[in-house]
């Protein structure tokens, strides 16, 4: 048998063993991404309740950002997600060559955007000398992009594990809850960073 | 029925790659709509009306396709939602103390 169709066989959205049905690593995924939620709505709430009351002094954030940057690393984060849900896709068929392929590939745009974060960072503190520690901007702006750098950080790690342990023959089709957990995490870094582009970002330039 | 079932499901896991594929090229045309709709000459209120409604559109997109809720059981869904709910919330009730005349910081403008 193949294992194409051995994948066929197994229902990857129900687990029969579980009272609930749901896999227990993918309902233990769930519940930690529904509490960096609320993590992530407090750190946003933040940068919110800043824009309501700027204190005077403060720089323009228009005059300190890039869009065109910022554009090019969520442009990126998407495709990421793209690649990523593709490697769920692989491991549930069995295919792990094409499972590697593209975990790699998001691999390189977690990274590009990572990239992008620290020249972005780099470029604000010695052009525009924006730290945290200048004004309340940049308190806000670097303790909520920096911790979702981090989560991303985080994620690019995760996933070179899982691509350096796929070559040691011990990951199967059957294991494809532990592949699609971690793509959940990369999934919501990316809707954070849907939330951020556009609360952050895109807001400031109205 | 599980025989009936498998074809179904096996078409499925086929359909899936192009429909991951359309999902994240409309995505990227959202993301692009958004970027051009900054620029506009409308009323500002329309504007951030617009670009909520496109990253609401595509946080949806991204948990039910990319995010397989769709597929899974509903408690999933349920256990999302509980927490991005409660960080709304959070975030609303936020936003409505620090907005309130009263919060307005004496060293603001």
């Amino acid at each position: 048998m193949s294992s194409t169709a051995a994948a066929a066989t197994i229902d990857h959205h129900h687990d029969p063993s579980t009272a609930t049905g749901i896999p227990n690593k993918k309902l233990l995924m769930w519940a930690f991404l529904a509490s960096d939620c609320m993590f992530f709505g407090c750190l946003i709430s933040t940068h919110l309740i800043y824009r309501l009351h700027p204190p005077p002094g403060v720089p323009a954030a228009r005059d300190v950002f890039s869009i065109e940057l910022t554009s090019f690393s969520t442009f990126i984060l998407l495709m990421s997600s793209l690649m990523m849900a593709l490697a769920v896709n692989a491991i549930q068929k069995g295919n792990l060559k094409s499972l590697r392929a593209c975990l790699a590939t998001t691999i390189l745009f977690g990274a590009i955007f990572l990239g992008c974060q620290v020249y972005e960072f780099s470029h604000f503190v010695s052009e525009k000398h924006l730290t945290i520690t200048s004004n309340i901007l940049g308190t806000t702006f670097y303790t909520l992009t920096g911790t979702h750098g981090l989560h991303v950080l985080i994620g690019v790690i995760w996933l070179a594990s899982m691509l350096a342990y796929s070559f040691t023959g011990r990951l199967t089709e059957k294991d494809s809850i532990d592949v699609e957990s971690m793509g959940l995490y990369w999934h919501f870094v990316d809707i954070v960073w849907i939330v951020i582009f556009t609360v952050v970002y895109l807001l400031e330039y109205l | 029925m599980t025989h009936a079932a498998a074809p179904s499901g096996h078409a499925l896991e086929q359909s899936k790659f192009e429909l991951f594929v359309e999902i994240a090229m409309l995505l990227a045309v959202i993301t692009g709509i958004e970027i051009i709709t900054v620029y506009l000459p409308f009323a500002k209120g329309l504007l951030v009306g617009a670009l909520v409604a496109a990253s609401v559109v595509k946080f949806l997109f991204v948990i039910f396709i990319f995010m397989h809720l769709r597929w899974d059981k509903a408690f999933c869904t349920v256990l999302f939602f509980i927490g991005l709910i409660l960080a709304g919330g959070t975030m609303w009730a936020l936003v409505q103390l620090f907005g309130a005349a009263a919060s307005v910081p004496l060293s603001s403008p």
